[in-house]
């Protein structure tokens, strides 16, 4: 059966002709790639390097950054873009995010000329993996007390400290890190053959299974003086860069919340209790209809969300609130989908137990939930709850 | 060298069929694509353009909804685009002459196009318009390549595999291909948008469709299955041999 994206008020009709035959070439790559493979990479735990490739090639890395090679796509369309690999899987999304938003973007903003013609070409057609190293084992919603630091050497820098929980670190040709030089935070361009820096991977996830986590260690890792991102000084490099990949995840969770509700559609409508389909009962039409109420909705944020980033009038916490919630509700699309299909729920042969688990990950990384909470807090009342200081 | 390449948007082969009164309900089609054969057929022309240069027109007799399928193909690279609007002719005939006029005003001297479509399963475009631009016909072939002033087709016979060398004027249908179509990618989907693509009626073809020959009586749905049959433990065994022999004649 042909994939039907549910699609209640018609966003596909607020498209433009370019972003839905993008959004079809990525539901068609998903429906052709990922989901056929999607259970073993998860079982194996890999990122098949196929698939970087064929991002690459359809040319979707980076989508919306213009110049060096980089497709120079609308808002909505990178939001489209995320939702159908994130109708794929969680993980998927994940690499692309990490490498347009998280990646390429601060290189592209905030990196010298010498640096955008060396790095955004090769990294739009996904020849060259990047990272993006913020978290530490012991500041994850908190980074700016980060420890790593860069000392100046005079023609050298000399990078120390920890990341860990670094999506695509493992494979990653370079890493965006960010570490503390004469107390304020830079960002820094590591590349994986640079002396004094190894790029472990962490295993024994129960979620995002496909996606390749790692820890980022720098122990006297030299790099060259011409490394430093040069237009950017403190949290506001790092943050830029998450609120693209923020915006990005609040259409990501709409695709996987869509998957969750198609799976759980079929089936209650095909499995049969006390002689009737599950479909045929209140309970769980309710719990259907909950599902469209919410995703619909989500959409609708996502999509208005979109159009405020085309038009440049978004601040961040919009894009707080369409991540916190879209998550929130796709985390809650994919635990009721688990539940209308019973103990087959739990079966690699259905999508949503693969999803609900990702989505605990989704929720949690690029801000907590309740970090998105704390953020929209400040924005209302003028007060800061992060921390009991000032 | 020019390359005209006939499509055909039809029901995916995934999309469920509905019947609503004694037709196809197209408005419960959930997606078009285009013909899985006519797919093959692109990228042979894709190919050969790459091999050879020339250029390639993408032709088709439908709807307004086929636009999407021309723009589809224009992001994998094909160069002209044109649409003949079907004013609701069924008649292969019919659109046989009106693909062939446009091939003939086109220019191209090598056609290619699926042996069949997925909706009709007719089979009778490419042979019929061969027939109509007086172009050499090879059918159902899985390659192409230019060799010398003419072509050298590839086709499964029950034998092995035939070798099939034509010369310019010629048409090829497509079984399924060698290789798989290419997927667009973002640059091509930026200058497919950019693309006209031209629509033309009979009147412009100068095709004079008359009273149509044949005539549609119906669709219907395929019978329903009936539902299987459960046997259960060793003493069942007697009835499933008898069934498997008089019902099923397998045994
Ligand atoms: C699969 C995965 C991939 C990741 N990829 C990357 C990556 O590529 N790059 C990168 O830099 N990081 C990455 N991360 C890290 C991620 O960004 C952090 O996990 C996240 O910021 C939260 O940090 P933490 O895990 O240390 O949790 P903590 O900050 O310790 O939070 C724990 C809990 O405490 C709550 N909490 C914290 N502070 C407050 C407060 N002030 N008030 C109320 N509640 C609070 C949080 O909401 C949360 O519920 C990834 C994480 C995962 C799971």
């Amino acid at each position: 059966m042909a994939y039907e994206a549910l699609d209640f008020y018609d966003i596909d009709s607020l498209l433009t002709d370019e972003e839905r035959m993008v959004r079809d070439m990525v539901r068609d790559w998903v429906d052709e790639k990922i989901l056929p493979n999607i259970e073993k990479a998860c079982h194996d735990g890999v990122f098949p390097d196929e698939w970087r490739v064929d991002l690459g090639e359809m040319g979707i890395l980076g989508a919306p950054l213009e110049g060096y090679g980089c497709p120079g796509l609308s808002y909505i369309a990178y939001g489209l873009i995320c939702q159908e690999l994130e109708r794929g899987d969680s993980g998927v999304r994940s690499f692309a995010s990490v490498q347009g938003s998280l990646a390429m973007y601060p290189i592209w903003d905030f990196g010298s000329e010498e640096q955008k013609n060396h790095y955004l070409p090769k990294m739009t057609t996904g020849e060259w993996i990047g990272c993006f190293g913020l978290t530490e084992p012991d500041y994850g919603s908190n980074p700016g007390d980060m420890i790593t630091r860069a000392e100046d050497k005079g023609d050298y820098y000399l990078l120390n400290g920890a990341k860990m929980w670094i999506t695509n670190g493992t494979i990653a040709d370079l890493a965006v890190v960010w570490a503390k030089l004469d107390g304020v935070i830079r960002g820094f361009i590591v590349e994986k053959d640079d002396p004094g820096f190894t790029a472990p991977e962490m295993t024994g996830k129960h979620s995002l299974k496909a996606s390749v986590t790692s820890e980022l260690v720098f122990q006297d890792c030299k790099i060259p003086k011409d490394r430093m991102l040069p237009h950017v000084k403190g949290l506001k490099g790092p943050f830029s860069c998450l609120n693209n990949a923020r915006y990005g995840i609040s259409w990501g969770a709409v695709g996987a919340a869509q998957s969750c509700f198609s799976s759980a559609r079929e089936y209650a409508l095909s499995r049969i209790q006390f002689d009737h389909p599950i479909a045929s009962f209140q309970l769980v039409q309710n719990k259907l209809a909950w599902m469209l109420r919410e995703i619909t909705k989500a959409q609708l944020l996502a999509y208005h969300l979109g159009k405020k980033k085309d038009e440049g009038t978004w601040i961040p916490e919009h894009i707080s609130l369409a991540k916190m919630n879209n998550v929130d509700i796709a985390l809650d699309v994919a635990r009721m989908a688990r539940d209308i299909h019973g103990a087959n729920g739990i079966l690699d042969e259905y999508p949503v137990m693969r999803h609900m688990a990702n989505l605990e990950s989704v929720k949690t990384y690029e801000g907590t939930h309740d970090i998105h909470n704390l953020i929209l807090g400040r924005y209302i009342t003028g007060i800061q709850a992060f921390t009991r200081e000032s | 060298m020019g390359i005209a390449v006939l499509l055909k948007q039809v029901p995916d082969t995934t999309a469920k069929i509905s019947v609503s009164g004694d037709r196809v309900d197209e408005t419960a089609v959930s997606k078009w694509s285009m013909s899985p054969y006519d797919e093959y057929a692109l990228e042979a022309a894709l190919q050969l353009k790459e091999a050879g240069g020339g250029d390639i027109v993408a032709i088709t007799c439908g709807p307004i909804r086929a636009t999407k399928m021309l723009t589809d193909a224009a992001a994998v690279g094909v160069d002209n685009l044109i649409l003949i609007q079907d004013e609701g002719v069924t008649d292969s005939t019919h659109v046989q002459s009106l693909l062939a006029a446009a091939v003939k005003r086109s220019g191209s001297d090598v056609v290619l196009c699926g042996k069949q479509a997925a909706d009709t399963n007719g089979g009778s475009t490419g042979p019929g318009v061969s027939h109509l631009i007086g172009a050499a016909c090879v059918g159902m072939i899985s390659e192409v390549y230019a060799e010398g002033d003419g072509f050298i087709a590839l086709r499964a016979s029950p034998t092995g595999n035939e070798r099939v060398e034509v010369s310019r004027p010629c048409l090829f249908t497509f079984d399924k291909g060698a290789t798989e179509l290419r997927r667009p990618n973002v640059r091509g989907i930026m200058m497919a948008k950019k693309k006209q693509i031209e629509t033309v009626t009979s009147d412009d073809l100068g095709v004079a469709i008359g009273t149509s020959s044949v005539s549609l009586q119906s669709h219907s749905p395929p019978p329903v299955k009936p539902p299987g049959q459960k046997f259960e433990g060793a003493d069942s065994v007697p009835v499933v041999v008898a069934k498997l022999r008089d019902e099923a004649n397998v045994i």
